[in-house]
């Protein structure tokens, strides 16, 4: 009796030291403290807004419009070269990659999957203002139509002598979904691409609502007819550039820079009035060294310089021509993202750039008269003496000097079926790159050939 | 020590009982076999009764005993006893040394058995072996110890961590460092730097060496399976030291010594060689006729300032930043002080030490102070307390060696240009040299890559020897406290921090609390005469909570202020939490049938993580083993020659899940900002069925030993299938994600392992002994996933690749088909594998698997001992062999473009290049531009090297001239570590011993040591 009693007591003992410690199942569920659930926790307008800023911030990448796809169509181009002081950009620059880069291709699908949740939502469900939410998948259109307007300018095969696009993604896939989301997609033809980038403008256009149209650094709604004109303008739509430059102008929203504020208007600044669509940047974004800035000018980085010859392009009194100076005797992009630190905006369309499209698209239909008054709005602004003619090379010149730095050149030549013209020694690559050359298309990334079975791999690589 | 003085006092009486019988009195002398010397401290007693003594310090004895007593019975601990009949007065002995009754007691963590009842393949080492190699981390002292155990250490700054695989590469996403259990427990070790760009810092380091009684590495199925779900990649055990009961013993040591680079790495151009080379591009690429006219050309006087130039007008100065940046002669030093005793119920062991070491780099050092204490308390009859603790602090300057910063000292080595100086004509530094290197002695003096660390161990128990007879219940509880601090400071003057910035800094504050509460029961049973088991019930449950806090500013007013408060401008400010709970429960009987002749374990453990969904949170592992001792058997009991000789097996699984955490659930994440609001993005895909990844585990082997036990030793075989494993798979990029963490795909690993120590002179004066050890591994993925279209889906890099048929990472690049002769072009094979067609189009060229993989196909060790008299050496080496290695930065330092001879700096060896049509050259035409990365063969080299670890000479002083000044111990002795490195493959110039991705880098390498130590006992 004595023994059971103590094993008893014994085994009581164990029993409660065993209890204390034990666990089940649910005592194993780790604390989510930096995390929510994507399939429950987006509930209100707030949330939506929250990744719609997400999906601003991917844009802001280093990868995209934080520097590389901006220096990727300089460098490439008769503005700028690499001239490798830290070993950045001089592949580029000599169209001597290969699909061990991926360049942005990453940085866009990872903005796409977040609009794309975005678009997923139903308003109806969610609290907080529904008309809010709507305009918010408004832009979440415009972005996915803008971002896959990037990649078919960059991998697409129309300057490289083929007809494939882009896969085009329109739905937000996760583990919860993948069987019934294709999520090894395969490129589509460009014209169809095209046709549905056009489609998720016009769709983005009409959810938008100007009453919450607060800030330039977010789409607003003409910011989506802004980037449609582009689009009808690389594609040689000029009808629809047109009546899209027009939509623009007329909302009477935004102005040309004067004179006087030109080489100021690119400094960190307030609200400028010839901006249309800007990505936000500041201090809490730490871009510095990799930022825009540290590779256009300084020791440290500052591989991105100007070709000599850019400084004779301009005429005596452009007031475009502050933007050059010269460190030693480096030619450098001075006064475009001026800000070492990396805090400048980062212009996406200003209005500049529409009345130009708007002048090109308008001689492409043969109205001169009307075109060289466009143009005219440009050349009196900027100091120089206005155009008593007008042709493309006329334009393209005065986009060229315009837009000098915001990474449009490589677009602009492309567009128009020019040869990348080697005319200077300080250019990486050894010869001129003619229109359809292979390199005139990107690689697609290995990373995306080893996963996905149904991609297409450009000529060349 | 407390059973043997008991019997002391027992026999003491005894024999004064005695006394009034009829008596006669014997003495003698008991002496060693071996040498003759005296034995102090043997116990005498006359055969049948408990009349006995023992010998005096001299080895003498005097006793009475009864005048019928006709044998006396001498027996020693480690010697074999001996009767010897009483024929006078006077009765000798001379006792044999008993070498297989020592038998030594592996501790395997959760258990210990004696080796002889070992199922499996464990390696148990001696703290005392490993304690004076100047390492701060136990774990880099391994390296060639231990058959099938791969140690390479990145980088030689003190305090880094070491990479070990036991057994080879089994996971390719969970992780492959092994489990550490320390006194029990599991714990958490890893590089704790806050900065993957500066130096690692191990947690381990905070274990000083000298507080370890042992170290045993598990490998096999039975003894890791019962760490269940972290076992899979090995187990290294470390016991810390006990007290021990009597008189206080003090131990005080001291060492001191230099070190310098065990390599001395790639040599660089001259700055005359780099101007020789500038001019052949110019004329290669211009077409320039002559040296003269190049220097006329625009590109030599004025493009980029026409540094050249301005180097000849200075009169052609040499910077030698190899020297520059080297702290020759790097001091190190050590101290230790630790006490052991104990009286009655209690008993103690404690320590101090410190610990100050630099780096053979300028700018960095690692300094540590640690203290133990740890007590055995017997609080009643029944129930005891143990206590062990250990509180560490340390510090490390590191610097920014894990790419090429250019503010690392050892990024300057190779990359500034010898146009560039160090000082100024004054003596100053230089800081306006042109380019973007800054001057490291600048950088050295004033910028920061601070590392503070402080980590907390305690470990507690009680164990009840409950009333039911061999029931004993223990609790145990621990906690395993972190608290670590990093300060990166660059200053506004020069470097990472000038221009616009204005100095920078950012502090990071990480503290870990890992807590583990174990209750077990352990119950020993005999069954009849033959049958013993012991069995083990266990409880675990452990937490692990870590919390981080960062902030960092820019704009400093003034040089030297590195602390945030004097930044000018707020940058930044992050903090996070994570937690992981594992809770298991474990069964373990190990059973020995007729005094181990069989022996056979089985254990079980369930275990659930925190880092899986609910429904898969729980996983099953398990393992058998068994073992038959021959020599228990009367056929091989007779032979003489072999003392030991067994056969043993295991199999079992055991897991891995050291996975990122919460990868089961699509998340949001919310570390974004935009417009300076916070934001929230898709963090990642998602997998609701993610669970365990298995390793299951064949391992047979033989152990033996032979004359006399003077030569011992094991062979065996392992096979190791890893399963279900768990795997980032790529996901078509255009998902927004990279990856998908999946349970898929296959791997093994198998090979041979061998030890061997032979003892070739065993004497009490002189002893030799030659060891060795060596493991073979061959490593295959089996299985990966496949997409839709069911093709495979492997794992890329310009250089390697995860694909079935190959090892895991097996090198993958284009093959390198030389300098052609006529033209002086590079050229490559467009696919080898196909034909031997070349081209001179990089990005034609095909990748194809060069065969092998960055993993050593054979580790091996070797070592000696001789002791004379007291004067001892040891030397130890290390082999790996197999596998290759891949010069890393060779784009740069490898450059016959402008990388080589402007912008920063080339290796010599590019002089060997093409000049003129029938050159047989390694390196091409030299030209002026910059080339993309183009990773190839050519720069793939055999890693093959033999290291001549350590070399010790010394001496212990013999016990009459220690008793004479009062002491009870002392040893002097000098050790050279990484004295001699041979590298098969002389293309290889770096240190042969690279990070486990098998690419050398700019880390400091392995460090050549001298060192000498003085250890006194008191």
């Amino acid at each position: 009796m004595k023994i059971l009693n103590k094993l008893s007591r014994l085994v009581l003992i164990f029993l409660m030291l065993v209890a204390i410690n034990a666990c089940t199942t649910d005592d194993l569920d780790p604390t989510l403290e930096q995390n929510k659930l994507v399939e429950v926790d987006i509930k209100s307008d707030n949330n939506v807004y929250a990744i719609l800023k997400g999906a601003l911030s991917r844009l802001t990448a280093t990868g995209y419009y934080g520097r590389d796809y901006i220096i990727n169509n300089e460098v490439r181009t008769d503005n700028c070269f690499s001239n490798g002081n830290s070993g950045r950009f001089s592949t580029q620059a000599a169209l001597d990659y290969n699909a061990n880069t991926g360049f942005f291709w990453d940085e866009a699908f990872r903005v796409i999957a977040s609009v794309n949740l975005i678009i997923a939502q139903v308003p109806e469900d969610l609290e907080g203002d529904k008309d809010y939410i709507k305009h918010m998948q408004g832009q979440a259109y415009v972005i996915r139509a803008l971002v896959h307007f990037d990649l078919l300018k960059q991998y697409g095969q129309m300057n490289a002598g083929g007809t494939l696009g882009v896969p085009y993604v329109s739905e937000f896939a996760t583990t919860l979904n993948a069987a019934k989301v294709n999520i090894t997609p395969a490129r589509k033809p460009v014209d169809e691409c095209v046709t549905l980038i056009m489609a998720d403008l016009a769709k983005g256009f009409d959810m938008m609502d100007v009453k919450y149209d607060i800030s330039k650094t977010f789409i607003n709604k003409f910011a989506a007819k802004a980037i449609e004109s582009n689009v009808a303008l690389y594609f040689k739509m000029w009808d629809k550039a047109i009546t899209a430059a027009e939509a623009v102008i007329g909302s009477g929203k935004y102005s040309i820079i004067a004179k006087d504020n030109f080489v100021k208007s690119f400094e960190e600044s307030p609200v400028v009035p010839n901006s249309i669509f800007e990505l936000a940047f500041n201090d809490t974004d730490t871009r510095g060294i990799n930022g825009l800035a540290y590779i256009y000018r300084g020791t440290s980085y500052g591989d991105v310089q100007v070709i000599d010859e850019v400084a004779n392009i301009f005429h005596v009194d452009d007031v475009r021509k502050g933007i050059l100076g010269f460190e030693g005797v480096r030619l450098r992009n001075m006064g475009k993202y001026p800000d070492m630190l990396g805090i400048d905006n980062v212009f996406i369309i200003r209005y500049e750039e529409i009345i130009l499209n708007y002048a090109e698209a308008l001689l492409e239909k043969g109205e001169a008269a009307k075109a060289l008054a466009q143009l005219n709005l440009i050349a009196s602004n900027r100091g120089i003496p206005a155009y008593t003619t007008v042709t493309k090379d006329i334009i393209l010149d005065e986009r060229r000097k315009e837009l000098m730095f915001e990474g449009k050149r490589f677009d602009d030549l492309m567009r128009t079926g020019s040869d990348i013209k080697k005319y200077s020694s300080q250019q990486n690559f050894k010869a001129t790159i003619p229109y359809g050359d292979f390199r005139l298309a990107f690689p697609i990334p290995k990373a995306e050939m080893d996963a996905n079975s149904n991609m297409v791999q450009n000529a060349g690589y | 020590m407390k059973k043997f003085a008991l019997l002391l006092l027992c026999v003491t009486f005894m024999g004064m009982h005695i006394v009034n019988a009829q008596v006669k009195t014997i003495s003698g002398t008991v002496t060693s076999s071996e040498d003759g010397s005296s034995i102090p401290g043997v116990s005498v007693v006359v055969k049948g009764t408990t009349i006995g003594t023992t010998t005096n310090i001299d080895g003498n004895y005097q006793m009475q005993v009864p005048d019928d007593a006709a044998v006396v019975v001498f027996s020693f601990v480690g010697m074999k006893a001996i009767e010897v009949p009483i024929t006078g007065s006077t009765v000798n002995a001379t006792l044999e040394p008993d070498y297989i009754g020592v038998e030594e007691v592996m501790v395997l963590g959760y258990a210990s058995h004696r080796k002889s009842e070992m199922t499996g393949s464990s390696v148990q080492l001696s703290g005392d072996e490993l304690a004076d190699i100047p390492v701060a981390s136990i774990d880099k002292a391994l390296q060639g110890r231990v058959a099938g155990v791969e140690i390479s250490s990145a980088s030689g700054t003190p305090g880094s961590v070491a990479n070990i695989r036991i057994r080879g590469v089994s996971s390719i996403t969970a992780g492959n460092n092994p489990l550490y259990v320390v006194d029990g427990v599991p714990i958490v070790n890893e590089d704790i730097s806050s900065s993957s760009a500066s130096s690692s810092f191990s947690t381990l380091a905070a274990i000083d060496p000298n507080n370890i009684e042992s170290i045993t590495v598990l490998k096999d199925a039975t003894a890791t399976a019962a760490y269940g779900a972290r076992g899979a990649n090995g187990v290294i055990v470390i016991t810390t030291k006990s007290g021990k009961k009597g008189k206080a013993s003090i131990n005080v040591s001291a060492t001191y010594g230099i070190s310098n680079d065990a390599i001395d790495g790639p040599k660089v151009l001259t700055a005359a060689q780099a101007e020789e080379l500038f001019i052949e591009q110019i004329m290669n690429t211009f077409g320039v006729g002559t040296v003269e006219d190049a220097k006329k050309h625009y590109f030599y006087t004025t493009w980029n300032g026409g540094k050249y130039v301005k180097w000849n007008e200075d009169g052609r100065p040499e910077g030698n930043w190899a020297k520059v940046i080297t702290n020759k002669n790097a001091p190190m030093k050590e101290f230790n002080v630790s006490a052991t005793g104990g009286e009655n119920a209690v008993s103690y062991y404690t320590s101090l030490s410190y610990l100050d070491q630099e780096a053979t780099v300028i700018g960095s050092t690692y300094e540590r102070i640690s203290g133990a204490l740890n007590l055995n308390v017997d609080l009643s009859k029944s129930f005891k307390f143990n206590t062990k603790n250990t509180v560490s602090y340390s510090k490390q300057d590191g610097l920014l060696e894990n790419s090429a910063y250019f503010s690392s000292p050892r990024t300057i080595k190779y990359f500034m240009p010898a146009t560039s100086l160090p000082y100024n004509e004054d003596g100053s530094i230089k800081l306006d040299n042109p380019g973007s290197l800054p001057n490291p002695l600048w950088i050295a003096q004033e910028d920061l890559n601070l590392s503070k660390y402080t980590r907390i161990l305690s470990n507690n128990s009680i164990t009840w020897d409950t009333p039911i007879d061999n029931l004993v219940f223990s609790t145990r509880a621990t906690i395993d406290y972190h608290v670590y601090n990093y300060q990166q400071y660059q200053n506004p003057v020069s470097g990472d921090g000038d221009g616009a910035t204005r100095g920078a800094a950012w502090h990071t504050f990480r503290n870990r609390a890992n807590y583990v509460i174990q209750n077990r029961l352990d119950y020993e049973l005999l069954l009849g005469e033959k049958h013993s088991f012991s069995m083990t019930a266990l409880q675990e449950y452990q937490v692990n909570k870590l919390y981080y806090l960062s902030a960092d500013g820019e704009n400093f007013s003034d040089v030297g202020l590195t602390y945030l408060n004097s930044a000018g401008k707020p940058t930044g400010a992050n903090s996070w939490f994570t937690d992981w709970h594992i809770a298991s429960y474990l069964g373990m009987v190990h059973y020995s049938f007729d005094e181990a002749r069989f022996v056979a374990d089985f254990s079980y453990r369930r275990e659930g993580s925190s880092r899986f969904a609910a429904s898969k949170r729980w996983g099953n592992f398990w393992a058998v083993g068994a073992a038959w001792n021959l020599t228990r058997e009367d056929f091989i009991s007779n032979v003489d020659f072999i003392n030991t000789l067994k056969l043993r097996t295991s199999y079992g699984v055991s897991g891995n899940a050291n996975i990122d955490l919460n990868q089961f659930d699509p998340l949001l994440n919310y570390n974004s900002d935009y417009n300076g609001e916070g934001a929230s993005y898709p963090g990642n895909f998602g997998n609701n069925d993610l669970s365990w990844e298995t390793v299951n585990n064949l391992d047979v082997g033989i152990d033996f030993g032979f004359l006399n036990s003077r030569i011992n030793g094991s062979f065996g075989y392992y096979y190791r299938e890893t399963k279900d494993m768990l795997l980032e798979v790529p996901l078509s990029l255009t998902t927004g994600f990279d990856e998908q963490t999946r349970n898929i795909g296959r791997m093994m690993n198998k090979g041979f392992e061998a030890e061997l120590s032979i003892d070739v002179i065993r004497s009490k004066d002189f002893n030799i002994n030659i060891g060795g050890n060596l493991g073979t591994n061959k490593n295959e993925v089996l299985e990966l996933a496949k997409d839709l279209n069911g093709d495979e889906v492997n794992i890329t890099s310009t250089i390697d690749r995860v694909e079935t048929g190959h090892p895991v990472y097996g090198w993958y690049m284009p093959t390198w088909a030389g300098v052609n002769p006529e033209t002086g072009q590079e050229e490559w094979y467009i696919d080898i594998n196909e034909n031997e067609d070349k081209t001179t189009n990089f990005n034609s060229a095909k990748q194809v698997w060069q065969g092998g993989s960055a993993i050593p196909k054979i580790t091996a060790g070797a070592n000696i001992h001789v002791d004379f008299k007291g004067f001892f050496v040891d030397a130890s080496a290390y082999f790996a062999g197999g596998h290759k290695v891949y010069e890393g930065w060779h784009r740069y330092t490898n450059s016959l473009g402008l990388y080589g001879s402007y912008v920063f700096q080339s290796m010599d060896v590019v002089l060997d290049r093409w000049k003129e049509p029938g050159d047989k050259a390694r390196y091409g035409k030299s030209y002026f531009g910059t080339k993309p990365w183009q990773r190839h063969s050519k720069f793939l080299y055999d890693g093959d090297y033999l290291r001549l670890k350590d070399v010790t000479i010394g001496y212990n002083f013999q016990k009459s001239i220690v008793d004479k000044i009062g002491l009870a111990g002392l040893k002097v002795f000098v050790k050279g570590t990484n004295l001699l490195t041979w590298v098969k493959d002389d293309n290889l110039k770096y240190d042969p011993e690279v990070g486990t991705d098998g690419e050398s880098g700019l880390e400091t390498p392995a460090v050549r040591s001298y060192i000498m130590g003085i250890n006194v006992k008191f």
